[in-house]
């Protein structure tokens, strides 16, 4: 991750998300990397951060002790720092996961929304945790701050789900 | 102390899905306490079906093997308040799960709800011996085609050698036009070869692909055909007597005109 670093101009979120990132521990767990799509039925569960080059397909599960990220569309479920660290994110090109996991954090698609058909033309996005629930926003690193206003706030189907 | 009706078929996309969706809507529509549970290890669709997917957290194989309590698998529907459903495992298949373990799960909801409809997956194997197994009654659904037919005599053969109760039997996408011209089986020729109690039949209905996409039970629809079809077969389940629907003659504006002037 250290290739990747911000900006100096990066005054924006960018910045405070790459600082989110590398603040911890999950950085420093082995990653796994998936190089296919990830279909209904399949379930990858790895101790560390998990990468998908490649789709998440609905009834597709990915669970991360760490980070996940899918450099695709995400239209699964990903279960993101699941041994219960809370700094785990999700981040994918195309937001659209069924449900969403990050530590003991459950939350679910909004019910009735239409499935939007040109998926890759939407926004990378990343999810975390904040004041208590899951928040997902736009991805831009080093991006401008004004990108970073209108956040989606998922349904927080139950606080804690143990 | 409730009942557990299985709905099975033999033959795959005969509607089996679509019925449970269905008829657990209608029972629960009459203020019933429902439970929906889809033993379709591996290929689950009823969550899909009911538009509950996004709200999975625990499912089948996580109560039968103890990870969770029963009543945190239970997903409550989201207009219904009285009816639940209890999903499959997406990622194992039909041999995660055993009889003995099926028998139990669904004495147990027997206890709580006064419907428990148990939805079972294609095929003669392990899927359909585990589904049956705990279950009080069946329904067979079947479709006006020779397979179907076929099939769904198989299956009665088979719930007759397990000493249940004979069950009953639900057509599925009739169309009562090709029926008129005779192109298709009608309700008499199917009863006559598969010799068991109808409990309704459902006519060919655009609407059911809507709804099912939709995630939304047509029953709950008050202008679609089949959805008024699957109330009906609620309302005989709940024993009252509901007289089978003529499709052919009372429906359509030209049949009802004719009928209005006398000729029909």
């Amino acid at each position: 991750m250290g290739v990747l670093k911000p900006e100096a101009k990066g005054r924006g979120r960018g910045k405070e998300i790459m600082e989110h990132l590398t603040r911890g521990s999950p950085l420093n767990r082995r990653t796994y990397l998936i190089c296919r799509t990830v279909r209904s039925g399949q379930r990858y569960k790895y101790p560390g951060n998990v990468v998908v080059v490649g789709d998440v397909h609905p009834g597709g599960e990915i669970i991360a002790s760490g980070h996940v990220i899918v450099m695709g569309n995400l239209m699964g479920m990903v279960h993101a720092g699941a041994e219960g660290d809370e700094r785990a994110v999700v981040i994918a090109f195309s937001f659209q996961p069924l449900q969403l996991r990050i530590a003991g954090y459950v939350s679910r698609s909004p019910d009735g929304e239409k499935r939007k058909k040109k998926l890759y033309f939407r926004e990378p996005e990343i999810a975390r945790v904040e004041n208590e629930e899951i928040i997902i926003e736009k991805y831009s690193l080093g991006g401008n701050k004004d990108g970073f206003k209108g956040s989606r706030r998922y349904q927080e189907e139950e606080e804690k789900n143990g | 102390m409730g009942e557990a009706i299985v709905i099975t078929s033999g033959k795959g996309g005969v509607g089996k899905t679509t019925s449970v969706a269905n008829i657990g809507a209608g029972l629960a529509g009459y203020g019933k306490k429902v439970v929906l549970v889809d033993t379709d290890i591996g290929l689950r669709n009823l969550d899909v079906v009911m538009g509950l997917e996004n709200r999975i957290v625990y499912d089948i194989l996580d109560v039968v093997e103890g990870r969770c309590r029963l009543r945190q698998a239970l997903i409550k529907d989201k207009r219904l308040e009285q009816l639940f459903l209890l999903p499959a495992n997406q990622t194992k298949d039909k041999t995660a799960i055993s009889r003995q373990q099926m028998v139990e799960l669904i004495q147990q909801l027997k206890e709580e709800f006064d419907y428990v409809l148990i939805d079972c997956p294609a095929g003669i194997e392990m899927g359909f011996k585990n589904a049956v197994a705990g279950a009080d009654k069946a329904i067979v659904v079947t479709t006006p085609e020779i397979a179907a037919v076929r099939d769904a005599d198989r299956i009665i053969g088979l719930l007759e050698a397990a000493e249940m109760e004979p069950p009953r039997l639900i057509i599925n996408r009739v169309r009562p036009d090709m029926v008129k011209r005779g192109d298709m089986m009608d309700v008499e020729d199917m009863l006559e070869i598969l010799a068991i109690d109808l409990l309704g039949v459902v006519p060919e209905d655009e609407f059911i692909v809507i709804s099912t996409n939709r995630g939304e039970p047509a029953v709950l629809d008050g202008h679609s055909r089949a959805g008024q079809a699957y109330r009906n077969i609620s309302r005989r389940l709940l024993g009252e007597e509901v007289p089978f629907l003529n499709w052919d003659s009372n429906n359509g504006f030209m049949a009802k005109l004719r009928r209005f002037l006398g000729l029909g």
